[in-house]
């Protein structure tokens, strides 16, 4: 492990470039100042500046180094990154269940039309099946109606001809009443004992 | 049915006792000269045949009548039994039966005629002679006009029924027509 690796080895490292470009950038701007003014003077100035420079870099890297910003981005890093994971996996999972949901809705759309077609089936059977019924009991009621019919008709004729009967029966006695004489009496008569001595 | 029973059972014991002196004819017509007074006179039938009125007086109602009466002495003690017996009330059954019982001795049986005019007696001779050959038996005949017959007559002998009507006649005719 080198000492680069380590978190000191890099401070350090930051803080003795931080020292050289500022040294760097104080003898840029002197140069470009112009050199011909009292030497003295102005290199206790520089040397001041680098110096406070120098101080305010240690102050900042101390503070970074005792503040916990660092470890909050590098948490704050971890927890989007987990996020991020865990979104992906969500949005996986939602995947996987959306392509479940739509494999079953397919299957229910097959179910669909399946049961649909067998009800269709089944109502076409049931409606012929109706349809021979009610035309079975429609030739039942018909013959039903035809019997009954022809035993009202044969009801009216026998009694109309009962109606008919009776009038003339009860006319033939009237008139057979009306006319009968002694002698046809004395005939029936004698007719009766002719029978009964038959029967002996 | 009970009292029909019973009243059997009395006719037949007093026949068995006529059949015995030989006078169980002479007991018949005593029987139904005493129903027949019964049948004239409902008040004395009524208090002789009424439990409400004492055995004593009711008998002495009885034996007034009874001494008045030509009936021989053992129907008079017969009728003094049945009152006793509270069986008076049936006095017309008894006779009836007893009657029956008498016919059968002396083969005899009895025609009811229902004729829708009068029977000429040759007619009534006939119809003697043809229903004593068809049973067998003394022909006892009871003529009952009935205007309704039109014509002809009807025989009742028994259960037998031989209708020569003219509404047989008719009523035939009909149920012919009817049956077509």
């Amino acid at each position: 492990m080198t000492g680069f690796e380590t978190a000191r080895g890099r401070s350090l490292l930051i803080a003795a470039c931080t020292l050289i470009i500022s040294v760097a950038f104080c003898g840029l701007a002197y140069a470009s100042g112009g050199g011909d003014e009292g030497h003295g003077g102005s290199v206790t100035d520089l040397l001041y500046r680098i110096l406070n420079f120098v101080l305010m870099v240690i102050i900042l890297v101390v503070v970074i180094r005792k503040t916990t910003i660092k470890e909050f981005f590098s948490n704050r890093k971890e927890e989007i990154r987990k996020k991020l994971e865990d979104l992906k996996r969500d949005k996986e999972t939602a995947e996987s269940r959306c392509n479940e949901l739509e494999k079953k809705f397919k299957e229910f759309e097959l179910q669909e039309k399946e049961i649909i077609e067998q009800f269709k089936a089944d109502g076409v059977l049931e409606k012929e099946r109706i349809i021979a019924e009610a035309r079975e009991r429609a030739t039942q009621i018909l013959a039903q109606t035809d019997l009954t019919i022809e035993r009202e008709i044969q009801a009216a004729r026998n009694k109309l001809r009962q109606d008919v009967v009776e009038m003339a029966a009860t006319r033939a006695e009237e008139i057979i009443a009306g006319r009968i004489q002694d002698s046809d009496q004395d005939h029936l008569v004698n007719e009766f004992i002719e029978s009964v001595e038959k029967l002996h | 049915m009970t009292g029909s029973r019973i009243s059997k059972r009395y006719a037949k014991a007093l026949l068995s006792l006529g059949q015995e002196d030989g006078n169980y004819a002479e007991y018949g017509e005593n029987l139904k000269d005493f129903a027949g007074l019964c049948a004239d006179n409902p008040e004395f039938s009524k208090v002789i045949g009424n439990p409400v009125f004492s055995v004593d007086d009711r008998k002495k109602v009885l034996n007034a009548v009874l001494e008045k009466s030509p009936f021989a002495d053992l129907v008079k003690n017969f009728l003094r039994l049945l009152l006793d017996k509270n069986r008076i009330g049936g006095i017309e059954d008894v006779s009836a039966f007893y009657t029956r019982l008498t016919d059968e001795i002396s083969n005899i049986i009895r025609a009811d005629i229902i004729t829708a005019r009068p029977l000429k007696d040759e007619a009534m001779d006939k119809l003697d002679v043809v229903l004593a050959k068809i049973t067998s038996k003394t022909v006892k005949i009871k003529v009952e006009e009935d205007e309704s017959l039109i014509g002809g007559l009807v025989v009742k002998i028994g259960d037998l029924v031989l209708d020569g009507s003219v509404r047989a006649q008719i009523e035939g005719l009909k149920e012919s027509l009817n049956e077509g």
